[in-house]
C-alpha cells in the first residue's frame, strides 16, 4: 500500500514538475549576439522585435494578420485593401494610422514597389497595381515593409512586441511592449550584444554569457560536433551570381560560359560542409517542385566553347558580404574562370567601379512561389513579367528568365543558430528569423 | 718663345706631372682598396645570409616534422587514409600555420590533392606540385596567391604516413623583406630581393628590407644578367649623375629546384666614401698642381727679372751697337753672372769706341799716307818726264837753232801733254775729296736703275762686240731713301766697270729685288771674273786692275752706298765673271 502510494506520489511529482516544465513563464532577459548592426537591413533583429508589418507569416508559410485585421483583393488581384487594426499605438504612444502606414511603406519602398500606387481611404490601405498581384499579402509580410514611423526625436517607433530602451555599455536594450495588441511577450527584456565575431559569440556561449547565437551554414556541422542545440531553418539564402549585362559581359554567351565553369559541388561538399542544397535554379525545390530540370554540372569544355578564342578583358569579381565563407567562395568561383580562360580579378565591394561579377546572399523571406521569384529577381534589379499562376508558367519564367544568365544561382543556404540550455519554445519563421515574442527563459520561477 | 715662357711651361709641366702622377696613382691604390673591402664586406654578407637561410631551412624542417608527428595530423592522416571527408579539414591549415609560425601551408591529400591550403584556401581539391621534394632538404619555391602574385618562399615537404598510405604536408616562410631584415647589413650597404616572376625585367618586384629601393630601374642590367646566366654577377651602379651615388652591386641568383632562378639577392655597397676620399685627393691635386703653377709663374717672373730682362738689355745694346750707336751702355743691377756680363758689355763698347777713334785716327794717318803715296807715284810719273824735257832743253841750248827748235817743239808737246795728265790727276783727286753729302730723298730704284740702263743701252748694242743687257726689276716700286744723283753716278761706275770687264762681249745682267726690307741690286758681267786677293782689294782706293785707271771709281761706289747706310760687295770666281751686290735699307713704307 505504501509502496503503491510512493510510486503514485513519484509519479504525481514528475508530473507535476513536467507541466510546471512545459508552463510558459514571463520574464527573464534573452541575451542575443549577432555579427551585424541589429538596426541595418530589413531582416535585422532590432527591426523585428520592435516593428510589425500589415500581415505576417506563421511557421509554417501562412500569411496571418498583423497590423492590419483583414483584407480583400479587388479587380483580379489589381487592387487590394487592409483595413488597420484598431487601438494600436507606436511605442511612443502616437496611434497606428492608415495615413501612417502609407507614409512608412511609401519610405520603405521608393523603387521597384510591387504596387504602383497606396493610399489612404479612412482605416484601410488601397493598393493598385497595373499588373495583377495575387500574392501581396505574402509580399507584405517581408521584413522590408514593417511599418515604423519617426517620434520627436527622429527616431524610428514601431508597434512591435518589444520596445528600443536604451544602449547602455554597446548593449542593445529592448523591453517587452505590455501593450502589443498580441499580447505581451513572456520575456521581459531581450538584449543584443551587436557586432560580435562568430568566434566570440560561440566563446560567450560556451561559458554562458550569451543565450542566443549565429552559425553559419558552413560551420553546422562543427556546431552539431560540439553538441550545441542548434535551431535550423530550410533553404533561406540564395547564394548567386550576378553577371552585369554591359561592359565585357555584354555578350550573352561569356555569361552563359561563366555560368557553366563554376564548380557548385565545391562550394556545396567542401566550403558548405553539404548545408543547404546545390542550386541551379532560382526557387528551391520546396517551394517549386521543379529544381531537378535545372542541370547544375559543370560544363568546362562547353565554357571554353563558348568562350571561343576571344579574350575577354579582365572581370572583376566582388562579394557583397565579405564573411570568410563568402570570401573563400568568390576566390574558388576566380578560380573556376580561369580554368575556363578567363582573367579574373577580386575587388573590394563598394569602389568607384562597377564589378562584372557580383557573389551575393537573397535572403528569401516568403514561402510563396512568385513572391520568392519576384523577390530574388528584383534583387538583381529586374522584373519578371507574370503569365499565368500555375506551375508550368512559374517554370517558363524562371527559365526564361535563367536563360539571360545575369544571375546564376548557386547554393540555397539555411539560417540557424545555437540557443542555450535556458531558452525555449523558440522558434525560427517561416524567412528564418527567431520568433523571439513567443520564446520564454527556462530558469525564471 | 722667350725664357720667362719657356721657364714657365717647364715649371708648370714638372709640377703639374709630377702631382698628377702622385694623385693618379694615390687615386687607384685607393679605389682597389676599397674595391677590396667591398669585396669582404660582400662575402660576409653573403655568408651570414647563407647561415640565416640555413637557419631557417632548419627551422621549416623542424617544424614540419613536428607537425608530422603531432597527434593532430596523425589523426587526420589517419581519417583521411580511411576515406574521411577532407571538408572537414578545410581550415586546418590556416590553424596549423598560425601556430607553427610558417607562411605557408598545404595539407595534401594520398591522391595529390589539396586538401587544405593556409596562403590559398580555395585551392583545396587542385594538386599540389611540390610533392616530388617530399623528405628533401628545403628549397626555394615560387608561390602562387589567390589574388594572382607570387610571393617567393622557403618551403619544406613532409609526409605523415598512416595505415598504408600517407597524406603529406608542405610548408614554408616568405623570402621577403623581412627575411632580409633578420640578416645584419653593415652601414652603406644595401640588400635588396628581386622576386623573378616573369620574362621581362620589373622594377616593381625588387624590394629593401626597410622602404623602397632608390632608382630601382638602374639595376635592371645587372639583375637581368644574374637571371639570364644563373650566376653571381657584378659591376658598378651609377644612381644619379652624381658619383658619389654609385654602388657596387653584385647579383646573386637564388635558384628553386628545377634549377630555375626564383629570386635575386642584390648586395649594394655604397661607393661613396671611396669617392669622396678620391675627390678628396683629386681637390687636394688640383690644389697642389694649381698651386705649383703659381709657384712656376712667380719662379719665371722672378728668373725673368733677375736672368732675361737684363740679357734683353743687353740683346738690345748689342742691336744699338751694330747700328752704329757704339757708345751704348747698360745698366749694372746685378752681381752675379748677368752683373759680369753687363760689366764686360759696357767695357768692350767703350773700347770699341776708343779702338775706334783710334781706327779711325790710323786710318785716317793711314789715308793720307795712301793718298801722299799715290800722289807721289802719281806726280812723280809726269814730274820725271817734264824733268827730262827740261833738261833735254837745257841740253838742247848747245844745238843749232833748227835743232833746238825742233828739241823746244816736241819738248813743249811733251810738257803740255805731262801737264793736262798732272791736271787730270788733281782734278780727280779733287772730285773725290769733294764728293758731296747725300740728300736723300724717297725714291724708286728701279727708276733710278731704268735711266742707268737707257743711257748706256746704245753703247751696249753698238760695240763692236755687243753686250746683251738683261735686266730684271720686277714691278715693285722699290722705294728707297736715297739721293737719286749719286746712286745714279754709283751706278753708272759698275756698268762702266761691267763693260769694261768684257772687251769680247757677253751678258750683263742687272737685277732689283726687295726682301725682308732689304732692297737689293746686282749688276753682273761674263767678263774674266776676279781672284779673291782682287775682290778683298777691290774698294781700296788707287787700286784697279785696268790699265788706266785712277783706282777710284769702285771707292766712290763704295763711299756712295756707304752714305746711304748700305753695302756693297763682289761675288767671282775667275773664269766666270763677276756680280757686284749693293744692299740699300728699304724706304718705310709709310712714308711712301
Amino acid at each position: 500500500m505504501f509502496r503503491r502510494f510512493a510510486i503514485s506520489g513519484i509519479l504525481l511529482w514528475c508530473a507535476l514538475d513536467a507541466s510546471a516544465r512545459t508552463r510558459q513563464h514571463y520574464g527573464g532577459t534573452l541575451r542575443v549576439e549577432v555579427q551585424s548592426d541589429p538596426w541595418q537591413g530589413p531582416d535585422g533583429i532590432a527591426r523585428q522585435l520592435t516593428m510589425d508589418g500589415l500581415t505576417q507569416m506563421d511557421t509554417v508559410g501562412t500569411v496571418q494578420p498583423a497590423l492590419s485585421s483583414r483584407w480583400e483583393s479587388q479587380n483580379e488581384d489589381h487592387r487590394w485593401q487592409f483595413w488597420i487594426r484598431g487601438n494600436v499605438q507606436f511605442h511612443d504612444g502616437t496611434p497606428l494610422t492608415a495615413d501612417a502606414v502609407v507614409a512608412s511603406l511609401t519610405q520603405s519602398c521608393k523603387y521597384g514597389c510591387p504596387w504602383t500606387k497606396v493610399h489612404a481611404v479612412g482605416q484601410s490601405i488601397v493598393f493598385t497595381t497595373d499588373q495583377a498581384i495575387p500574392d501581396l499579402p505574402a509580399q507584405l509580410a517581408q521584413a522590408k515593409f514593417l511599418i515604423s514611423h519617426q517620434d520627436a526625436q527622429g527616431s524610428l517607433e514601431g508597434t512591435g512586441a518589444f520596445r528600443a530602451a536604451g544602449f547602455p555599455n554597446g548593449v542593445m536594450v529592448f523591453t517587452a511592449n505590455d501593450d502589443h495588441w498580441s499580447g505581451r511577450p513572456f520575456i521581459d527584456t531581450v538584449e543584443v550584444r551587436p557586432r560580435r565575431t562568430i568566434r566570440d559569440q560561440w566563446m560567450d556561449m560556451s561559458i554562458g554569457r550569451t543565450d542566443v547565437v549565429e552559425i553559419p551554414p558552413e560551420m553546422l556541422r562543427q556546431a552539431s560536433q560540439q553538441h550545441l542545440a542548434v535551431l535550423s531553418s530550410g533553404p533561406e539564402n540564395l547564394l548567386l551570381l550576378q553577371l552585369g549585362s554591359t561592359g565585357p559581359l555584354s555578350n550573352p554567351q561569356l555569361r552563359q560560359a561563366v555560368a557553366l565553369a563554376v564548380d557548385r559541388n565545391a562550394l556545396y561538399n567542401v566550403i558548405f560542409q553539404r548545408q543547404g542544397e546545390i542550386a541551379a535554379s532560382l526557387l528551391p525545390s520546396v517551394l517549386s517542385g521543379y529544381t531537378f530540370l535545372f542541370p547544375p554540372e559543370r560544363n568546362l569544355n562547353r565554357a571554353h566553347e563558348l568562350r571561343g578564342g576571344a579574350k575577354p578583358s579582365q572581370l572583376t569579381v566582388t562579394v557583397e558580404d565579405g564573411n570568410p565563407a563568402m570570401q573563400l567562395s568568390a576566390e574558388r568561383i576566380v578560380l573556376n574562370l580561369r580554368e575556363a580562360g578567363f582573367q579574373v580579378q577580386i575587388v573590394s565591394f563598394g569602389g568607384n567601379m562597377q564589378p562584372d561579377i557580383v557573389l551575393k546572399q537573397i535572403h528569401l523571406e516568403t514561402n510563396d512561389p512568385w513572391a520568392a521569384l519576384d523577390e530574388i529577381v528584383q534583387s538583381s534589379g529586374q522584373r519578371v513579367s507574370i503569365h499565368g499562376t500555375d506551375t508550368a508558367s512559374l517554370y517558363r519564367t524562371e527559365k526564361d528568365f535563367l536563360a539571360t544568365y545575369t544571375v546564376v544561382p548557386l547554393l540555397w543556404l539555411p539560417r540557424a543558430y545555437a540557443i542555450s540550455e535556458r531558452v525555449r519554445d523558440l522558434h525560427l519563421s517561416v524567412d528564418g528569423s527567431p520568433i523571439i515574442a513567443d520564446a520564454t527563459i527556462e530558469d525564471v520561477k | 718663345m722667350s725664357l720667362r715662357q719657356k721657364l714657365l711651361l717647364m715649371f708648370s709641366i714638372t709640377v703639374v706631372g709630377a702631382v698628377a702622377a702622385v694623385g693618379w696613382t694615390v687615386s687607384v691604390r685607393v679605389r682597389r682598396v676599397f674595391d677590396r673591402l667591398d669585396q669582404n664586406q660582400t662575402a660576409a654578407f653573403i655568408s651570414q645570409f647563407r647561415h640565416e637561410f640555413q637557419h631557417r631551412a632548419d627551422d621549416i624542417a623542424s617544424k614540419l616534422d613536428r607537425m608530422a608527428a603531432s597527434d593532430r595530423l596523425t589523426r587526420m592522416a589517419f581519417d583521411l587514409t580511411q576515406g574521411g571527408d577532407p571538408a572537414t579539414f578545410l581550415r586546418e591549415a590556416p590553424d596549423l600555420a598560425q601556430e607553427y609560425q610558417l607562411d605557408f601551408l598545404e595539407i595534401v591529400n594520398s591522391d595529390g590533392a589539396i586538401v587544405s591550403s593556409a596562403q590559398w584556401p580555395a585551392r583545396f581539391g587542385y594538386k599540389e606540385t611540390a610533392l616530388s621534394a617530399i623528405g628533401k632538404p628545403p628549397f626555394l619555391k615560387r608561390e602562387e596567391l589567390s589574388d594572382g602574385s607570387f610571393q617567393t618562399g622557403l618551403f619544406a615537404a613532409r609526409s605523415v604516413p598512416a595505415t598504408g598510405s600517407s597524406i603529406y604536408v608542405v610548408g614554408g616562410v616568405k623570402l621577403d623583406n623581412d627575411f632580409l631584415a633578420d640578416v645584419p647589413v653593415p652601414t652603406g650597404t644595401g640588400v635588396y630581393l628581386y622576386q623573378n616572376e616573369g620574362n621581362v625585367f620589373d622594377a616593381r618586384q625588387l624590394s629593401a628590407a626597410k622602404g623602397d629601393v632608390q632608382e630601382a630601374a638602374k639595376y635592371q642590367a645587372l639583375i637581368d644578367v644574374a637571371r639570364t646566366t644563373a650566376k653571381e654577377a657584378n659591376r658598378v651602379v651609377y644612381l644619379t649623375a652624381r658619383r658619389e651615388d654609385s654602388v657596387n652591386a653584385t647579383a646573386i641568383p637564388l635558384k628553386g629546384e628545377d634549377d630555375s632562378v626564383i629570386a635575386v639577392l642584390l648586395i649594394a655597397n655604397s661607393r661613396r666614401d671611396m669617392v669622396e676620399v678620391q675627390n678628396h685627393i683629386r681637390a687636394i691635386t688640383y690644389g697642389v698642381a694649381g698651386g705649383g703653377i703659381l709657384f712656376a709663374i712667380a719662379a719665371s717672373l722672378w728668373i725673368a727679372a733677375k736672368v732675361s730682362r737684363p740679357i734683353e738689355q743687353l740683346a738690345r745694346a748689342a742691336s744699338e751697337v751694330a747700328e752704329g750707336n757704339w757708345n751704348t751702355q747698360v745698366d749694372v743691377n746685378s752681381r752675379g753672372e748677368v752683373g759680369t756680363l753687363a760689366t764686360s758689355f759696357n767695357h768692350m763698347t767703350s773700347q770699341i769706341v776708343e779702338q775706334r777713334e783710334r781706327l779711325v785716327q790710323s786710318e785716317r794717318v793711314a789715308a793720307w799716307r795712301e793718298l801722299a803715296r799715290r800722289l807721289a807715284h802719281e806726280l812723280k810719273n809726269p814730274l820725271f818726264p817734264l824733268q827730262l824735257t827740261v833738261e833735254n832743253m837745257v841740253r838742247a841750248r848747245q844745238l843749232s837753232p833748227s835743232e833746238f827748235d825742233e828739241v823746244f817743239e816736241e819738248s813743249t808737246a811733251t810738257l803740255k801733254s805731262e801737264l793736262a795728265n798732272l791736271n787730270t790727276i788733281i782734278g780727280r783727286f779733287s772730285d773725290f775729296s769733294k764728293m758731296p753729302k747725300p740728300e736723300a730723298t724717297t725714291t724708286h730704284a728701279r727708276d733710278i736703275i731704268r735711266r742707268v740702263l737707257t743711257l748706256y743701252e746704245p753703247t751696249l748694242r753698238e760695240r763692236e762686240a755687243p753686250i746683251e743687257l738683261q735686266a730684271d726689276l720686277g714691278e715693285d716700286p722699290l722705294a728707297i731713301n736715297a739721293d737719286a744723283e749719286l746712286l745714279h753716278r754709283a751706278l753708272s761706275n759698275l756698268v762702266l766697270n761691267a763693260i769694261d770687264a768684257m772687251p769680247e762681249g757677253g751678258l750683263l745682267t742687272v737685277s732689283a729685288q726687295h726682301k725682308d726690307g732689304i732692297v737689293r741690286i746686282r749688276i753682273a758681267d761674263t767678263g774674266k771674273g776676279l781672284t779673291p786677293e782682287e775682290c778683298d782689294r777691290l774698294f781700296t782706293p788707287y787700286y784697279t786692275t785696268k790699265e788706266y785707271g785712277t783706282g777710284l771709281g769702285l771707292a766712290i761706289v763704295q763711299s756712295v752706298v756707304a752714305d746711304h747706310r748700305g753695302t756693297i760687295f763682289v761675288e767671282s770666281i775667275p773664269g766666270n765673271g763677276a756680280s757686284f751686290v749693293i744692299d740699300l735699307p728699304a724706304a718705310n713704307e709709310a712714308s711712301t
